[in-house]
Parts: C-alpha cells; structure tokens; sequence
C-alpha cells in the first residue's frame, strides 16, 4: 500500500506531467541546501547496525568459533557453509518453515475472507466479531504461548472438546485414545502413530501452523474487509440482477478484486514464517525430536545450546539473510507490479 | 456482501460466525479460566507477590516509550529529508536503507550476543532499545515517506517564503500534517516493542529486576516447575495492558496494524 514512494523522484517527469494536477511540481525537490543531515541519524542507526551486524555475522561464520568464550584467531574459511548444506536439520528446518508457510497462509487468506464477507453483510454484533478476530493479532506470541501450551496439553480444552464429541475414550488410568472407529480409520490411512497427544513428533508442527492461524487470521481479515469495502456496490447489485447468488458473487466477483491482498499476505506470511522464533520456541522447543524445527529456534539452540557454536549459528544466520533477502526482491518487484491497481476501484468483469 | 433479505438469514449467518469464532475464544477462555482455578483470585495475588513484579511491567514501558519516540523522530525527520530535501544520491541511501526491510531479528542474533558482551552493555537497556529501533526505521521510513510525498511541496515553499527555515518547516508544518501517519506508526512500534521477545531475552540477559513483560508467564514454568494456574494468571496480567489499548484505540491499532501487514 505505502510502496509507491520508493521510486517517485525518478520517475520520469514527461510522466508525472500527463497527469492533470500539480504532480510535475510536487515531484521537483525544492530546495537546494543540503538536507543529508535530515537522513544520517536514522540512517546510521537502522542501515548502520544492521549492515555492520550482518559484515560480522559474516566474518565470524568463517570461524571455528566452538566450544570457548574466545575469539579464535585463525579462519576456518567457507568449510561450514559446506557444513550446513549438508546438514540434515538445517533442511529440516527450511522444509518445516515450508510447510508451516503454505498451510498457515492458505487457511489465513481462507479465513480471512470468509469472515472480512460475513462482517460486510447484516449480522449482528459486527463490532464483537472484529474485537475477538482480531484480538490474538495484538497480544505477544511470548505471552499467549504457554496458553497454547495448556489448550493442546493431554487434558486440555481441545481433548475435552474431543471427548464430548465422543472421539477420545479415556480409559481408567485416565490415559486418552482416539474411539475405536476413529483409531482404526487413521490407521487406514497410515496415520496409526497418532495419539490425541499434540505436541509430539507427528503433529507438533501442525500445532504450531494452528497456533499461527489463530494469531494472525485477524491481519488478513481486516485487509480483506478493507479492500472489500472498496468494491463499487454497484457492480455487486449488478451482478446480482445477472442472477448470481451469494456464493457465486463471492467467488467470481468480489475474491478476483482481492488479489493484491492475498499477494500481499503471501509475502507477508514468507516473512514471518522465516522469522518464526517465539512460538516454536516458547510452545516446543522445537521438538520433540526436531519435529517443529525452524531456522530460529535452530540458530538459537546453536548459540544457546549444550555448547556454544558462535560460527556456526552466525553461518546459518547468513544462509537465512540469503533467503530474506531473495524474499525482499521478489517483494519490491510485486509491489511495483501492484501500484497501478493498488486501489481497488470496482471489479474487472 | 452476502445478501440476506430475511431475519432468519441474518441470524443464521450470525450463527454460523458464533459457531466460526469459537476457536479464536478458546485460548482466551482458557487462559482466564485456568488462571482462576484452585485458589481462585489468590493466584492473581501471588503473581502480584512475585519479588519485582512491577519491573516487569517498568521495562517494558521504559523499552517501548523510548524505542517509540526515537523512532518518531527518526523517521519523521529521514522521510523530510528523502520527500522534500535535496539529498545527492539520494535514492541510493533509500534503496541501502530498505535493504533492511525484512531483516529477521534472528540474522542479527549472533553478531549482538558477541558484541553486546565484548562491548560489556549486555544487560543495559541501550542494548535492546537500539537494535528494535533498527529494526522498525527501514518500514516506518518506507511508509512515513510515501506520505510526505503526497504533501504539496508549495506548503513547505509558502513557509519557506514566509521566512520558516528547515527546522520551523519540519516542525510546523510537517509533522502536524504527518500526523495521521504518526499514529499508525505508534501503533505499530508500540505492539513489536512491547511484543518483543527474543532480544529481551538474549540481550537483556535473565536476571532479577532485567526481564521484560512477555517473560512474565514463562518465568513460572522455570521457577515453579509448571504452576499452571499461576502461568496462566501472569499470561492474563500480562496481555490485560494490550488489550485495553487495544479496545480502547480499536480503530488506529486495526490501521496501524494494518498498514505494518504491507511491507
């Protein structure tokens, strides 16, 4: 929404003039003292510690930097960049931030319009709706974790919920198991390990794709409501008159008009599924077995860890750099694409 | 956007949403009512009870009040100078600056811890406050700039003409005019500082008296072996603050985190 500035003073004048209104002028820097000194405070702090971080990071991934509080003295060169693409976790890690990705964003967008066109027709309690939608985006993952912890514990809320739906049995010792018909139909389809205990290797990373949906479901739902309040009445009265119901209003009309939001989302979630650190970490540690791995909680164990590995962590920190960095391409690029339409103004039919 | 033309299909589909947002209502469910078992208000009461319970709540407003006005007036005066001021290469600062735009916390871990404990700071609120600020100027410039920009450049001429310098056009004109920015800004800096985890943590080291709000509930898990009850209250005490901002300011937080969703 905010990108269309990154490219204003070089944009052709011929361009700006076209257009009626005063662009051309508004486009010529006015002034001719310098203004550096406006920029350099903020530019030396943000650009200048992370730029600085990001060279030492570097240099130290190029240590043997293990085991001791000291700085070695000597250079063990790229050997751990070849340490790291042949470690099995680490591409554990990147095909859990894969998964995590795809699932959390398409049930985010899913949700997020379903309830963004619920909200926009006459229910009742709109405004209560909103709160409790979009209250799990403004609470802290750190605080909202060990919550998470307790509603997927053996007997939390979602076995109980579970049991009154008669689909766990607990038995005397009070242990838990999936009904008899249930049990016997996901062993059918391969999935017999599966006990309704959540955090373990099979299903801890779906715990935490759920955890994720739940906190950041509120995001797309108030971008979608926005953009959906920028389709032209008109044209769903149009359409409507066309005969088309409810359903087929939402999918062929309203969704196609939305597209710059669900891109937008996708780049939105790549970063944060590459960033994802708080609720791994704080739900399952990533475990149990690395089940619910991620490159943060992976580098954190690294530097954190039984020992300390300063050089390796600081590897795959900048293997992740790469990766953001790919990601921040890719972005400007899409959003450059998006300006023209950035303003939903109706819907091409 | 869906039509309904009858009381029955208004309250059916209100139905439908209850029935939708149930599993949003679970976990803050769980929290409160967790969080009053066994001994009911008394486990509020040993949270509070807890040796430097305030200080939680102290660092966290002392990190959020001075990572948010550091970077107001950051961005407010690097957007001035990109949109309106004469700056050689200019776009090439602009360009270096939003580089930074999706930089992981997680990238810069390594080289903090080291440096943090050489330079000997670590447990210093500089430590964190420096790094978040970092962290949010490449957005909040990127946003805060696109604004100026549709601000008419003869509103900083007329002051000009009428004797303002750069100083006086900055603070009469531009950041009055900015404001609307401004407030999503805070907004948004507000939430990640007071939501931030892992630099407190790791920079702000685990000490008595050093640790932040979105420690609170975890630090139970670690001093109690798992005292659920009182997790789950320190969980409440700690969320109430954002809550209540929250509600209270439900439109600026839902555009200002709206605007941070865009990068």
């Amino acid at each position: 929404m905010a990108t269309s500035a990154t490219t204003a003073s070089d944009e052709p004048l011929a361009r700006a003039a076209a257009r009626p209104g005063g662009d051309a002028a508004r486009r010529r820097p006015h002034r001719t003292s310098p203004g550096l000194r406006w920029i350099l405070p903020g530019f030396v702090v943000s650009a200048g510690l992370i730029y600085f971080c990001i060279a030492y990071s570097g240099y130290v991934s190029l240590l043997p930097w293990d085991w001791r509080p000291r700085r070695p003295a000597t250079l063990e060169g790229l050997g751990s960049y070849g340490r790291a693409l042949q470690d099995p976790l680490f591409w554990t890690s990147l095909q859990h931030t894969l998964v995590f990705f795809v699932a959390a964003y398409v049930v985010q967008c899913a949700l997020g319009i379903i309830f963004a066109a619920m909200l926009h027709s006459k229910v009742y309690g709109g405004n209560l709706f909103k709160i409790l939608i979009f209250v799990p985006v403004v609470i802290a993952p750190a605080i909202m974790a060990p919550v998470h912890r307790r509603v997927f514990a053996v007997d939390g809320p979602i076995n109980w919920i579970l049991e009154r739906l008669g689909l766990i049995d607990v038995d005397a010792v009070g242990s838990r198991n999936w009904t008899g018909w249930l049990s016997s139909g996901l062993a059918q389809i391969g999935l017999a390990d599966v006990t309704p205990n959540w955090i373990q290797p099979s299903t801890s990373l779906w715990v935490i794709v759920a955890v994720q949906v739940w906190s950041s479901v509120g995001i797309a739902f108030i971008l979608f409501y926005a953009s959906m309040g920028q389709i032209d009445p008109e044209v769903l009265e149009a359409s409507r008159l066309d005969g088309a119901g409810n359903l087929r209003v939402l999918v062929s009309v309203v969704v196609p008009g939305l597209k710059p939001t669900i891109v937008a989302l996708a780049i939105l979630n790549a970063i944060t599924a590459l960033k994802l650190f708080d609720y791994p970490y704080l739900i399952t540690a990533g475990g149990p077995a690395h089940s619910s791995e991620f490159l943060g909680t992976y580098i954190y164990a690294q530097l954190f860890g039984v020992s300390s590995h300063y050089g390796y962590a600081a590897t795959l920190s900048m293997l992740l750099l790469v990766l953001a960095l790919a990601l921040s391409i890719t972005m400007s690029r899409s959003a450059r694409e998006r300006r023209p339409g950035r303003k939903v103004k109706g819907v091409g039919l | 956007m869906f039509e309904l033309r009858s009381r029955t299909a208004r309250l059916g589909l209100t139905a439908v949403l209850v029935v939708m947002v149930i599993p949003f209502v679970i976990p803050l469910y769980t929290m409160v009512y967790g969080s009053f078992q066994g001994r009911g208000w008394d486990n509020y009461r040993s949270v509070m009870a807890l040796e430097g319970f305030y200080t939680y709540f102290r660092n966290s407003i002392i990190i959020s009040v001075a990572t948010i006005a550091l970077v107001f007036l950051l961005t407010m005066s690097a957007s001035f100078g990109f949109s309106k001021l004469r700056i050689r290469n200019k776009e090439v600062y602009f360009w270096v600056l939003m580089g930074a735009l999706t930089m992981p916390e997680v990238v810069l871990l390594t080289p903090l811890v080291i440096l943090v404990s050489e330079a000997g700071i670590a447990g210093t609120f500089w430590a964190v406050i420096i790094p978040l600020v970092a962290l949010q100027i490449p957005f909040t410039t990127l946003l805060t700039r696109s604004y100026v920009d549709g601000i008419p450049d003869s509103l900083f001429e007329a002051a000009h003409i009428d004797g303002a310098g750069t100083w006086k056009q900055f603070w009469y004109v531009l950041v009055p005019l900015a404001k609307p920015m401004a407030a999503a800004i805070v907004v948004l800096v507000m939430i990640n500082s007071w939501n931030a985890y892992l630099l407190p943590l790791v920079l702000l080291g685990q000490a008595d008296g050093n640790m932040v709000v979105t420690q609170l509930p975890n630090s139970f898990r670690t001093q109690y072996t798992d005292d659920q009850t009182r997790i789950l209250a320190g969980a409440v005490l700690a969320a109430l603050p954002e809550i209540i901002a929250y509600v209270a300011l439900q439109r600026h937080f839902e555009r200002g985190m709206a605007a941070g969703a865009i990068k």
